[in-house]
């Protein structure tokens, strides 16, 4: 039996046969592997799935809009509740509070007083 | 137009951020602040007289709200221009002038809850406008720096017609921006 197999983009032959023996051939792209019975013959490795590597418990405190910091009230170790102010970024018109999400630890900041910040930029992050 | 009344208080700005639910279009407005204030916290003299007030924006886009911000001080100019014949200036982001002094200031401050995904929640915005209206007089360190329509024009203007003018303008700015 013969078929084609797509993973990522790249096409795989993948011929599949039997032997008088009982055993089991595969062949995949010209690599044969053979299974017996009850044995194998030859390791196969199959990747383990990976995952993007996120840490979950960390959260990063972003700034919305390009802007300077105007004030910081917090520091590093304080404990935040969730809808705390944690900064205040001014932006030529505007002010803008920075309130916490989530409650948590503030792990690291990393932007200081008049600082320029741009949109985007990680402020603070919290565990 | 939903209008809550005050007579002295801290600051508009300050009770508007404390109010739970607030009502898009909300103003809430004072006779007196002991603790006006402008941007990067800059003392706003607010005695009785002077026209302040903050409005509870609609939820927009954090671009959107910048945009509004710019406006207002234009649509506060066109008001001073058109009701009392007088020239203003805007000094931007949010300071109008006349005759050299300042006659009125805007404030934006918006709570912003950051966000994983590209767009921030913006929780509250809140404008603030302070003119200087029916103030006969500023202490020593503000009269060479500040004006009010009063000093400049000689009479008593209305206050809240003035207040129904700019809020019936930034209405009609918000649906411009945000079409």
């Amino acid at each position: 039996m013969k078929l084609k197999l797509k993973i990522k983009g790249k096409e795989y032959e993948i011929e599949i046969s039997e032997s008088k023996e009982g055993e089991v051939k595969i062949n995949v792209g010209g690599k044969e592997f053979v299974f017996g019975k009850d044995e194998e013959k030859e390791k196969v490795l199959i990747a383990k799935p990976t995952f993007p590597k996120r840490d979950f418990s960390k959260k990063e405190i972003k700034a919305p809009i390009t802007g300077v910091i105007s004030e910081i009230f917090v520091k590093e170790g304080y404990y935040v509740k969730k809808n705390q102010k944690l900064l205040l970024l001014s932006a030529m018109k505007m002010e803008n509070e920075i309130v916490s999400d989530f409650e948590g630890r503030v792990e690291k900041i990393l932007v200081k007083k008049d600082q320029e910040v741009k949109g985007g930029e990680t402020l603070i992050v919290l565990r | 137009m939903k209008l809550i009344k005050y007579g002295k208080v801290f600051s508009t700005q300050l009770l508007a951020k404390k109010i739970k639910n607030p009502r898009t279009w909300l103003v809430l407005l004072a006779k007196e602040q002991v603790a006006g204030y402008g941007r990067k916290g800059a003392v706003w003299f607010s005695p009785k007289g002077g026209l302040y007030f903050s409005i509870i924006l609609p939820k927009s886009k954090i671009e959107d709200l910048q945009t509004l911000t710019i406006l207002a001080a234009f649509i506060v100019a066109k008001v001073v221009k058109e009701n009392f014949n007088l020239e203003p200036l805007i000094k931007l982001p949010n300071d109008i002038f006349v005759n050299g002094k300042k006659i009125a200031g805007i404030l934006t401050e918006n709570v912003v809850r950051p966000t994983f995904g590209e767009y921030p929640d913006v929780k509250l915005s809140v404008m603030g406008i302070g003119l200087n209206t029916n103030i006969k007089k500023f202490p020593k360190d503000l009269e060479n720096i500040a004006t009010s329509l009063k000093i400049e024009l000689g009479k008593k203007v209305n206050n809240e017609k003035i207040l129904k003018e700019i809020i019936k303008g930034l209405k009609e700015q918000l649906k411009t921006i945000s079409e």
